[in-house]
């Protein structure tokens, strides 16, 4: 087994990839790897007809991922919003593994990216000595998938300045890049597209131009429906954290999963699971990937300094950690949800204890 | 020769089809899948003022939570075949079991006599029940938050409806099979692409006829006693039209029973099935209908999710698409969103792309929302309900004409009127009731509850004397009452029905806790229990859900009241208990930071308020809550960015319970008026400590000397700066309350007031005598003497 950290998508269901590829029959549209409808069944997992078995890549409503497969397809480009922790850049790797075959064109929009990263800089020392020329360029991923057709992801758009979030209009209504040094263009080949994700929780980020978000279709990922359906994505997830951090602990039982997961909708959703008593939510997020990290915290807390066992003392300060994020407001609404729903339930007894005692 | 036009109710497409079939075919008469009792209705179905969409409602006479809705929209099949009947001036007739046999089946067969013959019929039986008395049905669905009301119940067929709409039968509906092997998931959407939004229908109903037979094959469902009678019925009038020496003879009906009025069987068979089938009284009446409550489920038993889009399928079938996207984009604008053009277009093509990649010809309204939220909504599905209100749903309503039979809750409330001797007269009569009698207290229900609908017949004038079991009223109908009643009647046919489902909606409507609580005390004298419950779960949704402490303050003492106390009504004391529980605990966290950063109007009003709940919580007597409360006011007094008036009023509660005492009393009471602080804060917490207090702290020793101490300690130039402050506190209290406590000072603390009184004719003998009664009265052991 490679000792890489963590595998790209395309590498590590290439075998995926190759079934489906192929089991289709229908028509692909040009540098596309699989058909539309193959792309989303590698997304939703299915069986293909020989009986390959397809994992679920995304867990949840199948309409939402044909939207985002769909739209793809036209000129317009795929912009994934929602709350930090809802699998959009999960999504959006698996989306251009699929398409593409590559999920490694990739530009991480922070506060400090630049219109360099977004469409070409310069080799300076080559500049320098040979003046401008294509071998002077330096390519960005946006380039290099124009030129090859393929899926372009930028992660956090969103926190990319105003001003160079601008420069995509260009790429995106007129699919090229003119290069003014050079006199030249890059035109883009068939398949390219770009699919950006964005966080709706954050504040102060900059907002898209109604310009540029109109070249955007914008798919919202939603938290899970079902405690079901949230439950088998953190049982999944952590399974396969167990087998890349080799935790020396059991598998956590259902039961604690199932509790957390109801604890964190419960309070995210601001209602009980039976509906019938509403409590406060707190200003964090609790996303689906932080019920799946407090079960990680707490199954390295039980292999290193417990019995190798998960019980609700391991979870609690996890616990307590992802749902206090302000230390004063959120501090009333973890008590109240601790006094007036925890305590009353029975058999949740050991997380009231194991809650309290951490304060 | 009779022709089978297998239909699903509601679907554009099927009347396109019933219309167009009819039309070439000429037939001499068409049966109608329908009550036979509405039969006489059907003259009105060519008045220019009855507009659908409208509904035949029919309803037992003497039982009137009996009533089934048979919904009509222009789009409905039923609705096109009876126009064109009536237009081409050809017999009409509905053809369904009569409900007078159904309903009248449906009182004797839940006691067990008739028809039911397995378990599992009984269960179908009572879901039908439910359906039955539809309005209500459907509103208690709702409310206990099952999806029941939901697309669930809606198929394209009845009968196939009840086997998967109810919950007790997990069975598919059958439909959902052929669904499946067509490569669809759900068969709504498969009997849309399939029959409803395709345009060329040659043959189209031997197609439905075929695909139904097939499936009646595979799930036939003998057991099911109320469908074997309604197709041997509806064969009973095909048979009929025939003896009429009717020629060419059109039968719309569910698609589910077409195969059944092909293969005709014996007529006597039919005819033994149908003999000595009970009877009972069956009225019925046109009324208007709202496209939104097309989507429930009654009377045909198909309920439409999406009547708006179905009108703009039937106006414009050959629509691919932009004309819909045209009119989301206008309804944007109109609600000031930039919508451009490119946006349309747009969102044009992302459908036909998700279409496309559903291997579907054509979109469906699935695949235009998905657009529309995807490239007009950035993905914000706020604005979905919008359209879903104006578009997918769409308001329209219909209209009836004048000469219709009366509505059930009118006759209800005329029923009630009646046996409470409350003639409804237009000169003004007045009543004085009294609640002690039962008679008296169901009249002031009923009135309460006409107020409550907005029917303002009675007006309640207030009585003099003391008792709260009379109430005074004075009546005067108004013929205009009736349209009120009318309109009201949606929320339910009998009084108590509609009125408490008119109460859960404007509840439900409502977000203010003050205005809620209100709703609570105006509910309680209507005896409006089911209202009550939902009220009081809302006002705890909503306490939940407020961050405002200092309302969810405001309510609580009016509920411990009735907690505590009830009333002559005998109100349901346990239900208000589990809200004030609740409430004191959420008020118990929340308390300490809300007395932080208020000004100091918003502090005296709270001061106020929490003056009123200590009083409430004193009064219930729990430890628990006392408890809860103390240790609540302890955090308080401590609590340096508290308001000083909060802070003051938190001690001074803590030193009557004596939980704060001797030296941290002292400590507390020096150090917060010490003379470091600003004028203004000692003040406050001063006026906070003593509130409401001029009585007590004549009484009381403990107090005074506190105060008594902090005053002879200050030095002078002290006192002088301390002077305004103390005047303030003082000016609030009685003209009588200060000179007494002038006169205390004065005889250097002692009451010489009161001392008098207790002097004159003081029998210690007889006083004791009396204590025994006075502690049994409060409740106290008499052996603790």
């Amino acid at each position: 087994m490679s000792t890489i950290l963590r595998q790209h998508a395309e590498d590590l269901f290439a075998q995926e990839l190759e079934e489906l590829q192929k089991a289709e029959s229908g028509k692909r549209p040009t540098s596309w790897k699989l058909t539309p409808q193959s792309v989303v069944t590698y997304l939703m997992g299915g069986q293909l007809k020989n009986g390959f078995e397809i994992t679920p890549k995304y867990i949840g409503s199948r309409r939402l991922m044909e939207i985002a497969v769909a739209t793809l397809t036209t000129d317009r480009a795929l912009l994934l919003y929602g709350l930090p922790g809802t699998a959009k850049s999960w999504v959006s790797e698996h989306l251009a593994a699929a398409v593409s075959g590559d999920s490694t064109l990739i530009i991480q929009g922070t506060a400090g990216t630049s219109e360099e990263s977004i469409r070409y800089g310069w080799n300076y020392a080559r500049l320098l000595s040979e003046g401008p020329s294509e071998k002077a360029l330096v390519e960005t991923p946006v380039i290099r998938g124009m030129k090859d057709g393929k899926i372009v992801r930028i992660e956090e758009l969103t926190r990319i300045g105003a001003d160079v979030q601008d420069t995509l209009i260009t790429i995106l209504s007129e699919k090229s890049l003119p290069v003014p040094e050079l006199n030249t263009e890059v035109q883009a080949v068939r398949g390219f597209n770009i699919i950006a994700t964005a966080n709706n929780r954050d504040k102060g980020v900059n907002e898209l131009s109604s310009a540029l978000k109109r070249r955007f279709n914008t798919v919202i990922l939603p938290v899970p429906d079902s405690i079901e359906e949230e439950i088998d994505i953190v049982q999944r997830r952590v399974a396969s954290y167990e087998k890349t951090m080799e935790l020396p602990v059991e598998k956590p039982a259902l039961q604690e999963i199932r509790r957390i997961v109801t604890m964190f909708r419960e309070l995210r959703s601001g209602i009980t699971l039976d509906g019938k008593t509403k409590i406060k939510s707190p200003t964090g997020t609790l996303s689906t990937a932080e019920a799946i990290s407090v079960v990680n915290n707490g199954l390295a807390m039980a292999g290193y300094f417990g019995d190798g066992q998960l019980k609700a003392a391991d979870l609690a300060a996890g616990i307590i950690g992802a749902v206090i994020k302000d230390p004063v407001q959120d501090k009333i609404v973890w008590q109240e949800y601790l006094e007036t729903v925890i305590k009353p339930r029975d058999e949740w007894k050991d997380v009231y204890r194991a809650c309290r005692d951490m304060g | 020769m009779i022709h089978i036009l297998g239909i699903r109710h509601h679907g554009p497409g099927s009347a396109r089809n019933v219309k167009a079939f009819l039309e070439e075919l000429k037939p001499d008469i068409v049966l109608v899948e329908g009550p036979p009792e509405a039969d006489a209705l059907l003259q009105y179905a060519t008045h220019e003022d009855l507009v659908p969409p409208v509904a035949i409602l029919a309803y037992q006479t003497d039982n009137i939570q009996q009533s089934v809705y048979y919904p009509f929209a222009e789009f409905s099949p039923e609705w096109q075949a009876i126009q064109y009947a009536r237009k081409a001036n050809i017999h009409v007739r509905f053809m369904d079991l009569p409900l007078t046999h159904w309903m009248a089946m449906k009182e004797t067969g839940g006691s067990g006599e008739k028809g039911v013959g397995s378990s599992e019929e009984a269960v179908v039986i009572k879901e039908e029940e439910k359906v039955g008395s539809s309005e209500e049905a459907a509103e208690t669905k709702e409310e206990e938050g099952g999806e029941e009301k939901e697309r669930g119940l809606y198929v394209a067929d009845d009968d196939a409806a009840k086997g998967q709409g109810s919950m007790a039968l997990p069975k598919k509906n059958p439909i959902h099979y052929l669904a499946e092997a067509d490569g669809f998931q759900d068969e709504e959407k498969w009997w849309e692409t399939m029959f409803e939004h395709r345009l060329d229908n040659e043959e189209i109903f031997a197609a439905v006829n075929e695909a139904m037979q097939a499936l009646r094959e595979a799930f036939t469902k003998e057991d099911d006693q109320r469908e074997l009678l309604r197709e041997a019925w509806m064969r009973k009038m095909v048979r009929q039209a025939e003896k009429e020496m009717f020629q060419n003879i059109a039968v719309i009906c569910g698609a589910w029973h077409a195969p059944a009025l092909t293969n005709m069987p014996k007529a006597k068979e039919d005819n033994d099935l149908l003999k000595g089938l009970p009877k009972t009284r069956i009225e019925c009446t046109w009324i208007p209908w709202t496209y939104d409550r097309l989507s429930m489920y009654s009377g045909y038993g198909a309920g439409i999710e999406s009547p708006g889009w179905y009108g703009h399928v039937w106006q414009h079938p050959t629509d691919d698409g932009t004309l819909w996207m045209a009119k989301v984009a206008a309804l944007f604008r109109q609600h000031q969103m930039d919508t451009s053009v490119a946006h349309v277009i747009e969102a044009v093509r992302l459908a036909e792309s998700l279409a496309a990649l559903r291997n579907m010809p054509k979109a469906g309204l699935s695949e235009l929302n998905e657009a529309t939220l995807s490239v007009l909504c950035n993905g914000e599905a706020l604005m979905m309900d919008l359209i879903n209100k104006e578009l997918i749903v769409s308001n329209r309503i219909g209209s009836v004409p004048e000469e219709i039979p009366k509505p059930p809750l009118q006759v209800n409330i005329e029923k009630i009127q009646k046996s409470l001797r409350l003639p409804a007269t237009a000169d003004f009569k007045d009543y004085m009731l009294d609640l002690r009698k039962d008679n008296d207290l169901e009249r002031s229900i009923f009135l309460h509850r006409l107020q409550l609908l907005g029917i303002h017949w009675g007006t309640k004038s207030l009585v003099s004397g003391k008792g709260t079991f009379k109430e005074q009223w004075r009546l005067q109908w108004d013929p205009s009452f009736v349209i009120n009643i009318i309109e009201k009647g949606v929320w339910g046919n009998t009084l108590e029905e509609a009125s408490n489902a008119w109460l859960i909606h404007q509840c439900n409507e409502e977000t203010s806790l003050q205005q809620i609580a209100e709703l609570l005390q105006q509910v309680i004298p209507a005896d409006l229990s089911n209202a009550a419950k939902a009220i009081a779960q809302h006002i705890q949704d909503v306490a939940a859900a407020t961050n405002d402490i200092i309302q969810l303050v405001a309510v609580l003492p009016g509920l411990a009241g009735i907690m505590r106390y009830g009333n002559v009504r005998k109100t349901d004391a346990e239900m208000v208990r589990h809200i004030v529980e609740s409430m004191i605990t959420r008020v118990c966290i929340g308390l300490p930071i809300a007395c932080c950063g208020i000004d100091e109007a918003t502090a005296g009003k709270l001061t106020e308020d929490c003056s009123s709940i200590n009083h409430s919580i004193q009064l219930l007597q729990e430890k628990e809550y006392l408890d809860e409360w103390h240790h609540c006011l302890m955090k308080v007094a401590y609590l340096h960015n508290a308001a000083p008036m909060m802070r003051g009023f938190a001690a001074r509660q803590l030193m009557d319970v004596k939980a704060l005492t001797d030296v941290p009393l002292h400590q507390l009471f020096y150090s917060s008026l010490s003379k470091a602080l600003p004028v203004a804060d000692t003040a406050a917490w001063l006026e906070g400590f003593l509130k409401g207090g001029g009585t007590l702290l004549l009484i009381d020793e403990n107090l005074w000397l506190i105060v008594n101490d902090w005053v002879q300690q200050l030095e002078e130039d002290s006192f002088v700066q301390a002077l305004p402050l103390m005047r303030r506190t003082f000016s609030n209290f009685t003209q009588a309350e200060r000179r007494k406590l002038g006169e205390k000072a004065k005889n250097g603390g002692r009451n010489t007031v009161l001392a008098q009184q207790v002097q004159a004719g003081f029998s210690t003998a007889r006083a004791k005598q009396g204590i025994p009664v006075v502690m049994e009265l409060l409740g106290y052991p008499v052996s603790n003497l």
